[in-house]
């Protein structure tokens, strides 16, 4: 759709994403967080808001294998997980 | 006058023995010198009268000004003039130069701070920190894979669908396998349907653009990361989308080889 080579027409512009790109999993070292995740979305019917924590713990993964530039995950959009833990910590 | 004719009369002399004399064709300057006498004898017709009317004048270029300062004034802004001409005309051609500077400039300056044609409102981390999901509005994320015919690899996503909301970080994973024996490398490119909700869709990492390269008989977990901003609920235009498809297609990367995406690059 955005081949089409009319004139004047809008065309998609693919943006590279903000934080660039990922290095592959060769080893598959974060091989069983995923699966955790795929499992968590089947069963929830894939609802990304109820398996949150597992996409948390992926990522998390792959920043402690280097496969991630290691950022702190309220910058990822994680701030209402990390809100909960120490509460949870707590009890 | 009297003095134009003192100064001149000997070429006037000589002009007018050419023209008095038919015969005269042939003859060297010596010879006519001897020839001609002064006084009035000597000269044509035409000639006379010119000079009668006081006409005729010696051709000079210049207007004449025989006042050094005069001249010196004229020069001066003959100077001037001629300063004022250069960088006017340096202008002229530098104008016309960074015009067509231009082109490769902006490009440039879009590729480096990333706005890419489309300048949206900066998606910094902040936004990311401090955005806060819509909750009543889902949208369901469809997920396409691709290859390009050249390109042997199997590419697919690994969940069909997915249902975020604006404002919330979403992962989706895609899978590929390379069946052949040789080491490939990859390089892909997305897309997204609906034109006007891809300019709410940002991707905080993925594996697009760069080169990927997998082994004989490897086959990986390709994530995406990406979140749908919130001001995509407050978009008259995306009152009716619900459904939003993110379609990627992988290309074989050779040497020299570009990505046939127009936009890009």
């Amino acid at each position: 759709m955005s081949t089409a080579m009319n004139f004047g027409t809008k065309s998609f512009q693919p943006r590279p994403p903000d934080k660039g790109s990922f290095p592959l999993d060769h080893f598959g070292e974060c091989k069983s967080f995923k699966e955790k995740f795929m499992k968590c979305l089947r069963d929830k019917n894939f609802e990304n808001a109820l398996c949150r924590n597992e996409s948390k713990e992926y990522l998390m993964c792959r920043m402690q294998r280097q496969l991630m530039a290691p950022e702190p995950l309220e910058k990822l959009g994680f701030r209402d997980l990390m809100d909960e833990q120490p509460e949870a910590k707590d009890k | 006058m009297g003095g134009f004719w003192c100064q001149g009369w000997r070429s006037v002399a000589l002009y007018g023995r050419c023209w008095s004399r038919p015969g005269w064709w042939g003859r060297t300057v010596a010879s006519a010198g001897q020839t001609f006498r002064p006084g009035w004898d000597g000269l044509g017709g035409a000639q006379r009268g010119l000079r009668r009317l006081g006409t005729w004048k010696r051709p000079s270029g210049r207007p004449g000004s025989s006042n050094p300062f005069q001249r010196a004034q004229e020069d001066e802004w003959r100077r001037r003039n001629k300063t004022v001409l250069t960088y006017v005309a340096a202008a002229a051609v530098g104008m016309l130069g960074a015009s067509y500077a231009a082109v490769p400039l902006y490009r440039l300056y879009c590729q480096t701070t990333g706005l890419g044609g489309s300048a949206v409102a900066g998606h910094s981390s902040d936004q990311i920190e401090n955005m806060v999901p819509v909750k009543d509005r889902i949208i369901k994320v469809t997920f396409n894979a691709d290859v390009h015919a050249s390109l042997q690899w199997n590419f697919r996503p690994q969940q069909t669908e997915i249902y975020v909301v604006p404002g919330e970080t979403a992962l989706a994973f895609y899978k590929a396998k390379n069946p052949t024996d040789k080491p490939v490398i990859g390089i892909s490119t997305y897309n997204v349907v609906p034109f006007e909700a891809g300019q709410y869709f940002n991707k905080i990492q993925c594996f697009c653009f760069e080169e990927q390269r997998l082994n004989p008989q490897e086959e990986v977990d390709m994530p995406v990361f990406f979140y749908i901003d919130p001001e995509f609920a407050e978009d008259p235009r995306m009152v009716n989308v619900d459904l939003i498809t993110l379609s990627y297609t992988f290309f074989e990367a050779k040497e020299g080889h570009k990505l046939p995406v127009p936009g890009y690059n």
